[in-house]
């Protein structure tokens, strides 16, 4: 574990070297990210200036609920950067050389390298998110709410991780999945960033049951929040972030050390 | 000006090839729509109409704007890729003239992009959402014109950004950057009559609301004659300052250019 931890560190120190051989354009890369990322919410409040609320979510608690997105995605992507591009892994056949290294597979691949400029572009912009809300939306701050909010952080790093996972192990059989990940990961995120109650009914059991965005953030939040939209939906969805991160993250890990015995590599 | 349209027929069917690639255009521009559209139905709640702007009138504007934004994305990367590898250098020897040929190529794929994309995306969204018909022949053909001078301007300050890349290591920041201003700006995020009075006020004076603003305003029947007349004249404003930008920055650019090896 000692081992591993310091091997994380390592990768990290050359990671973050590499890149800051380009200071600015480092700097400049993630702010731009951090920009991007905001420019929904820029929206979202120029809107609610004129709605002032959204089904009944006004712009701190909607602060809050898009908070949840982006830290998750901001530590997902220090860990999952390589399940994220796999397809190109496996495609230049940089996954054989980790085959041959004497470390577990995944432990490799998850240690090895972040994406750093989006880890400090969505790090940064949910952390600010986080701290301009936490105090705005009447949540009591206690050892018991802030040790529930560090638990639902991990569980969305984990539905998101298990979601790559997957892609990952599919890669394995079919090596080109930018389609699958541009579909089910991207295109979902963007319906996900919003309260799950304004969609239709199809849409919200997609992000429910299919691709569990909403236990990423919306029901999370509710656990926080309890908006008056959460009669909707069973109550005990608010408490079942951890368990749908956890059932998913090993339903994913099996698929993928059961599709590791299919791999063959693309040569060259 | 033949050999230029060439360029844009080339472009136009070498996107042709990738079938599966522009069905995924289409799902991510219709769910990109859904989205706005989901929120503004829930902004609305029970209400039709909002300070005059009905809920069909919203619908239709993210279409339109977002709807075109999609396909007008493109490339943004080309003229850098083109300098850091050094190739600029062979197409600067060739007797056509780049920008030029880099405006007809884009243009090409846009147009492929508004035909099998746009199209596409705005009868399946006719499907669910309450779209308003154009108020007219003639107003649908000066919408089209107008979009086809808002592309040009969207196009101008895209290339702007892009010959920073003379001077600097990466413009992947600053065309991100730009972009953003763009979606607000533009009003795809965000429907420009929504936008606070101040906001209003300034984008008065910037390029930004004659790249969708106008096609859409002119689509709806917003506007009366002499305001068409206005817009149109605001448009070619901007791709006449724009123009002149994109050749200083050009000019100076290829100054400085120095290519290793070759």
């Amino acid at each position: 574990m000692k081992d591993t931890i310091s091997l994380f560190f390592a990768y990290a120190k050359l990671g973050l070297k590499t890149r800051f051989q380009y200071k600015v354009d480092t700097i400049v890369t993630s702010f731009a990210v951090f920009f991007r990322e905001s420019a929904g919410i820029i929206a979202m409040y120029l809107a609610l200036l004129k709605f002032d609320t959204i089904n009944n979510w006004n712009i701190d608690e909607l602060i809050f609920l898009f908070s949840l997105i982006f830290i998750t995605y901001g530590i997902f992507i220090v860990f999952f950067m390589a399940l994220r591009d796999f397809s190109d892994w496996i495609k230049h056949g940089d996954f054989d050389r980790v085959m041959l290294r004497p470390r577990g597979l995944l432990t490799q691949l998850l240690l090895c390298g972040a994406d750093w400029m989006a880890a400090f572009g969505h790090g940064t912009l949910g952390v600010l998110l986080f701290l301009f809300s936490a105090n705005r939306v009447g949540i009591e701050w206690n050892f018991a709410t802030a040790l529930y909010y560090i638990v639902i952080v991990i569980s969305g790093v984990l539905i998101q991780g298990a979601i790559f996972l997957i892609f990952s192990s599919i890669s394995i059989y079919v090596v080109e999945t930018q389609s699958l990940k541009e579909l089910f990961y991207w295109n979902m995120r963007k319906f996900a960033i919003y309260p799950l109650s304004i969609y239709n009914k199809f849409i919200q059991s997609i992000l429910i049951f299919v691709i569990p965005f909403a236990f990423v953030n919306y029901f999370p939040a509710q656990f926080f929040l309890r908006k008056d939209d959460m009669s909707a939906y069973p109550e005990f969805f608010m408490y079942l972030s951890p368990i749908v991160g956890t059932v998913l993250y090993v339903i994913a890990y099996a698929f993928w050390k059961f599709s590791l015995r299919y791999y063959k590599s693309t040569g060259n | 000006m033949n050999t230029y349209l060439q360029f844009a027929a080339i472009k136009f069917r070498n996107n042709m090839a990738y079938r599966f690639e522009y069905v995924m255009g289409i799902l991510s521009t219709l769910l990109s729509f859904v989205v706005y559209w989901s929120i503004y139905r829930a902004l609305y709640g029970t209400e039709e109409v909002v300070d005059g702007v009905t809920f069909s009138m919203v619908a239709t504007n993210f279409i339109i704007s977002l709807g075109l934004n999609n396909a007008f994305a493109k490339n943004e990367m080309f003229l850098q890729d083109k300098i850091k590898q050094g190739t600029i250098a062979n197409e600067l020897l060739k007797p056509v003239n780049f920008k030029l040929r880099m405006l007809f190529e884009d243009f090409g794929e846009g147009l492929f992009r508004v035909i099998f994309n746009f199209l596409p995306t705005v009868i399946i969204a006719m499907f669910f959402a309450e779209l308003q018909a154009p108020s007219g022949t003639l107003n649908m053909m000066l919408c089209i014109i107008s979009a086809i001078l808002g592309y040009i301007v969207l196009w101008l300050i895209s290339f702007i950004v892009q010959s920073w890349s003379f001077w600097l290591f990466s413009v992947w920041g600053l065309i991100t950057i730009k972009n953003v201003f763009v979606n607000i700006l533009a009003g795809a995020f965000i429907p420009m009559w929504f936008m606070p009075a101040w906001l209003r006020d300034f984008i008065k004076f910037t390029p930004f609301d004659s790249i969708y603003f106008t096609p859409v305003q002119i689509y709806l029947g917003e506007l009366n004659g002499y305001e068409i007349v206005i817009n149109f004249a605001r448009q070619i404003f901007w791709i006449l300052i724009l123009y002149a930008l994109s050749e200083l920055f050009w000019r100076r650019g290829i100054k400085k250019l120095v290519v290793q090896g070759g």
